[in-house]
């Protein structure tokens, strides 16, 4: 059989991506361009801001994927796009792009869910990981645990009622004075410090469902801190640790519990806050414990991009599942 | 040669494929503002209505802005993608020079004017004696009243005795405008008062052949206004 190229643009949140991935496995280019600076004065993603910029760096970045991967337009053999969830003025400018840049080139759509290909990220790099799985999805925008006993069929089992855990990363990083994104800046931070020190609560940790919740954390933190400073004990570096630490250990006891209820053997992280090494050890370890397997991404895979777009969409290619030239986006998960 | 010009910045989305002095086909609607699901399968039924093939098109078009932030981007963003496959240059045109297209060869003044929401309008004038309007103020995002006041100092300094208001910001302010304008105010009929993408194709090929054209790279929304955030950070509100 012929190779299947398939060009990936995705522009769900804050980064502009266009990826060409090669029979769903192998990357011939992956370009992000990445709006982080942008948004760092505002304290967080501004969707108008987000589309703005979407609108004016979709055709270079394009470009630069095929200029990488050395492939003329008409190499391709689908234009994949991911439509749902995300901000949805963002979605709409690489949709609307993504299907007439299809259309005039005669090649068929996908839709891709976003999460779907956050958690194909993990078949980019493993292509031989054995159904079924437990998927645990965290990013600024998600934090829900999947069930997925084929590449076809996803069960949403649980996902946050409130802030999503990057959200969490975002707004405690904002309150402490670190710097935006909070994922990366809170892990720095604890790194300096020690979890433990102070005492925050794991919450939903001893009920026996797979929901999230993370204001109540964020709240904690800034009560604590602001009874620490009063009395001037305030350390950011062990306030950082110690919410990093609560945080993950809430993720990571759902995530092996849902393990153990699906009867899986493997489990796969995915998303912006799979990139913390702390979540990736700890849940690595107490999987090994029960004798399973753990895949995270590579950290430039975890992040938003289109290569997971483009390799999730190769699943649908092969199923013929293409979308028409009416199709919309979603801001919300819908149709897992 | 044929230009398939495309344009969803406001509540009209529209498509119209039209030759030099011919306009072939158009699709206009002004409903609800689905825009993302139905101009592709407009822009389809339009060339295959008239069985068209990327080979007769000389040039794309698209309206710039201003308009609605999201509507306007789903046009764009469009186009940059048929741009983009097909190597075919954009030409780029603002919102209220289509609309003021809509009046042609009238001593009339002729005032193009969009709903901005927040109590403004997107606004400029324009002068239709030629066959194309020439624009006589810089755009805007203004209240409708500045508007207004704008209006009547280019009757004073133009001496017209006429004016047009074409858009659906005239529509919203219809009443305000009425008691200001008076007996300058010419009515006109509902065909002409929003965008249409047959009059896009035909300042398309002025554009063509003044060589002013884009393409999916170098091609620009115009919004007019800042984003809220952006607004707020300037003015040191948080
Ligand atoms: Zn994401």
């Amino acid at each position: 059989m012929n190779d299947i190229n398939i060009l990936g643009i995705e522009t769900s949140c804050d980064e502009t991506a266009a990826a060409i991935v090669k029979n769903g496995q192998e990357i011939l280019s992956n370009i992000v361009q990445s709006q982080i600076s942008l948004h760092q004065k505002f304290g967080g993603v501004v969707p108008e801001v987000a589309s703005r910029k979407h609108i004016e760096t979709i055709t270079a970045v394009t470009q630069e994927a095929f200029a990488r991967a050395a492939l003329t337009y008409q190499d391709i053999d689908a234009v994949a796009v991911t439509h749902r969830p995300g901000l949805i003025g963002a979605l709409l400018v690489g949709l609307s792009f993504a299907k007439s840049l299809a259309y005039a080139l005669g090649k068929p759509i996908i839709a891709v869910n976003h999460l779907h290909g956050h958690i194909y990220a993990n078949f980019l790099e493993n292509p031989g990981i054995a159904f079924p799985c437990v998927c645990l999805v965290v990013s600024g925008g998600h934090t829900s645990l999947l069930y997925m006993p084929s590449h076809h069929e996803y069960h949403l089992i649980g996902e946050t009622r409130d802030d999503a855990a990057g959200e969490a990363f975002d707004k405690v990083a904002r309150f402490l004075g670190l710097a935006y994104p909070g994922g990366p800046s809170v892990e720095k931070a604890a790194l300096q410090g020690q979890p433990g020190l102070y005492k925050l609560p794991r919450i939903f940790l001893d009920r026996d469902d797979f929901e999230f919740s993370f204001s109540g954390l964020k709240t904690a933190v800034m009560n604590l801190w602001r009874k620490l400073e009063k009395s001037g004990e305030a350390d950011v570096n062990n306030m950082a640790a110690e919410f990093q630490a609560a945080l993950v250990e809430v993720l990571a006891e759902k995530t092996l519990h849902a393990a153990k209820k699906f009867q899986v053997k493997t489990v796969l992280l995915a998303g912006g806050v799979a990139a913390n090494s702390l979540l990736r050890s700890t849940i690595a370890e107490k999987a090994q414990v029960q004798g399973m397997q753990v895949f995270y991404p590579s950290l430039s895979l975890c992040t938003d991009n289109a290569a997971m777009i483009a390799g999730r969409a190769y699943v649908q290619y092969m199923r013929r599942d293409f979308a028409g030239l009416d199709l919309n986006a979603y801001p919300g998960l819908l149709s897992l | 040669m044929l230009i398939l010009a495309v344009d969803s910045a406001t509540q009209v989305a529209g498509v119209a494929l039209a030759g030099r002095d011919r306009v072939v086909c158009e699709e206009f609607v002004n409903f609800k503002r689905n825009h993302s699901e139905i101009l592709l399968p407009k822009i389809d039924r339009v060339m295959k209505d008239s069985q068209c093939d990327w080979s007769q098109i000389a040039a794309l078009a698209v309206t710039t802005g201003p308009g609605s932030f999201t509507g306007l981007r789903i046009g764009m963003a469009t186009v940059k993608g048929l741009s983009l496959a097909t190597g075919l240059p954009i030409a780029a045109i603002s919102t209220l020079d289509v609309l003021a297209h809509n009046v042609v060869r009238s001593p009339a003044l002729v005032a193009a004017m969009l709903d901005a929401r927040r109590e403004e309008v997107y606004f400029s004038c324009y002068d239709v004696q030629d066959r194309f309007p020439r624009m006589l103020l810089p755009m805007k995002a203004c209240p409708p009243q500045q508007a207004g006041r704008e209006i009547l100092d280019l009757i004073g300094a133009t001496g017209r005795e006429q004016v047009i208001l074409l858009g659906d910001g005239a529509t919203s302010y219809h009443d305000y405008f009425t008691d200001i304008l008076g007996q300058y105010l010419i009515p006109v009929s509902p065909h002409v008062m929003l965008p249409r993408a047959a009059a896009l194709a035909s300042l398309a090929w002025e554009a063509l052949d003044k060589g002013q054209l884009d393409n999916s790279l170098t091609v620009k929304p115009i919004y007019l206004r800042l984003s809220e955030a952006e607004y707020r950070l300037q003015k040191g509100v948080s």
